[in-house]
């Protein structure tokens, strides 16, 4: 019988002893609250295409946060052989994953996917100090006036 | 005369989702993380991606017992017949590190049942299959399928004989997989386009089988995991 495999027990104490910060994140409850998700538009405009237009970038840049542009897909790179400098800077695709699932379990359990993980992605960004919340929710303003503004 | 062409539906309003995906995007960018450059040829290359070159593989496999016997031996090799270089097609040209290069190709007997899996995030053959379904991602299926295989295909509704081995196999760090299905009965003389058709995205990860008339996958539940696996 197969089992599960190893290095996600590692990971999992490997991430439990970093002591995340579990609170919910103003900014990204209110877009939760308030959001329209595709389920919802794409219904309502009767639009056939399952995944907002959107899905494909949210997981290009999920890559591209991972690994740079040509390890994109290398997840599961040992420690011993990555950049300390370049990964502060870098989303380990694997540990993103977990804490997705975590995240969603603790504040997005009700939002639909993808919403669910661009939410995680955002939190997750926050929380490890990539991005900050008040300069995104300024970029959001400023993006929602240019695509508002035609 | 021209035929008049309703344009086609489209969501006239800017939701806030769609306006954090932009805006976490460019934030990124601002800051350094990647390029505005790279993400745009990843994305153009992700649009590319989808189940077809797969199923095509499975239907080719059928029809030609020697292209079925490199598809079991080389995946990596027997995808360049239906159009996918695992090396070549990706944007840097020079493909990535071997292990997102192992594509292998599961075959399946009427007696042997394989399914994939990934316990530990979600990795998936996308060059191949394209964008993994949301249920694949999910905790409940990743951690309950190893435990209860034979369970959790009936849930999908494929019920399998108890003659019937289930074998699980976990993507790695090493490899990718697709299951090479049964050729159903009912699909005698058919051509390539024919049963390339009935072998949905479900059938290559291995939780439905081709079935004649059949081409799309069912609507799959997604259950949270009642039992969150935690760190002991």
């Amino acid at each position: 019988m197969a089992e599960i495999n190893p290095k996600f027990h590692e990971l999992d104490e490997e991430m439990a002893s970093r002591d995340l910060d579990h609170s919910p994140v103003e900014l990204l409850e209110k877009i939760k609250q308030e959001g329209r998700v595709w389920d919802d538009l794409s219904e309502e405009y009767g639009v056939d295409n399952p995944d907002p237009p959107w899905r494909i970038t949210l997981e290009a840049t999920c890559d591209m946060l991972a690994d740079g542009y040509w390890e994109t897909f290398n997840i599961c790179k040992p420690k011993e052989e990555r950049n300390p400098e370049e990964e502060s800077k870098k989303l380990d695709a694997v540990e993103r994953r977990w804490e997705e699932d975590q995240l969603v379990n603790q504040h997005y359990a009700e939002v639909p996917f993808p919403e669910r993980q661009l939410l995680a992605l955002a939190h997750t960004l926050i929380r490890r100090g990539l991005i900050n919340e008040d300069e995104l929710a300024r970029h959001m303003e400023e993006v929602d006036q240019r695509l508002n503004s035609a | 005369m021209a035929e008049k062409h309703k344009p086609a539906p489209m969501v006239d309003e800017v939701s806030e989702f769609e306006v954090l995906e932009i805006a976490v995007r460019e934030l990124a960018i601002e800051k350094g993380l990647f390029t505005a450059e790279d993400h745009q040829h990843w994305t153009e290359y992700m649009h590319t991606l989808g189940p077809l070159p797969a199923a095509r593989l499975v239907a080719k496999a059928w029809l030609d017992p020697e292209y079925k016997k490199l598809a079991v031996k080389d995946g990596v090799k027997a995808s360049l017949e239906v159009g996918i270089d695992w090396v070549n097609s990706m944007p840097t040209k020079f493909g990535t590190p071997s292990d997102y290069c192992n594509l292998r190709v599961l075959e399946d007997t009427p007696k042997l049942k394989h399914v994939v899996v990934c316990t530990l995030c979600s990795c998936y053959p996308r060059p191949i299959l394209g964008q993994s379904p949301e249920w694949y991602r999910t905790p409940n299926y990743r951690r309950r399928l190893v435990r209860w295989p034979r369970q959790v295909l009936a849930e999908f509704g494929l019920q399998l004989p108890e003659d019937v081995e289930v074998r699980v196999e976990d993507s790695n760090q090493k490899s990718r997989f697709i299951v090479l299905p049964v050729r159903p009965e009912g699909t005698e003389g058919w051509t390539e386009d024919q049963l390339a058709e009935i072998v949905t995205r479900d059938c290559l990860i291995g939780v439905a089988v081709p079935k004649p008339g059949k081409t799309a996958n069912d609507p799959r539940p997604v259950r949270p995991a009642v039992n969150p696996y935690h760190h002991h």
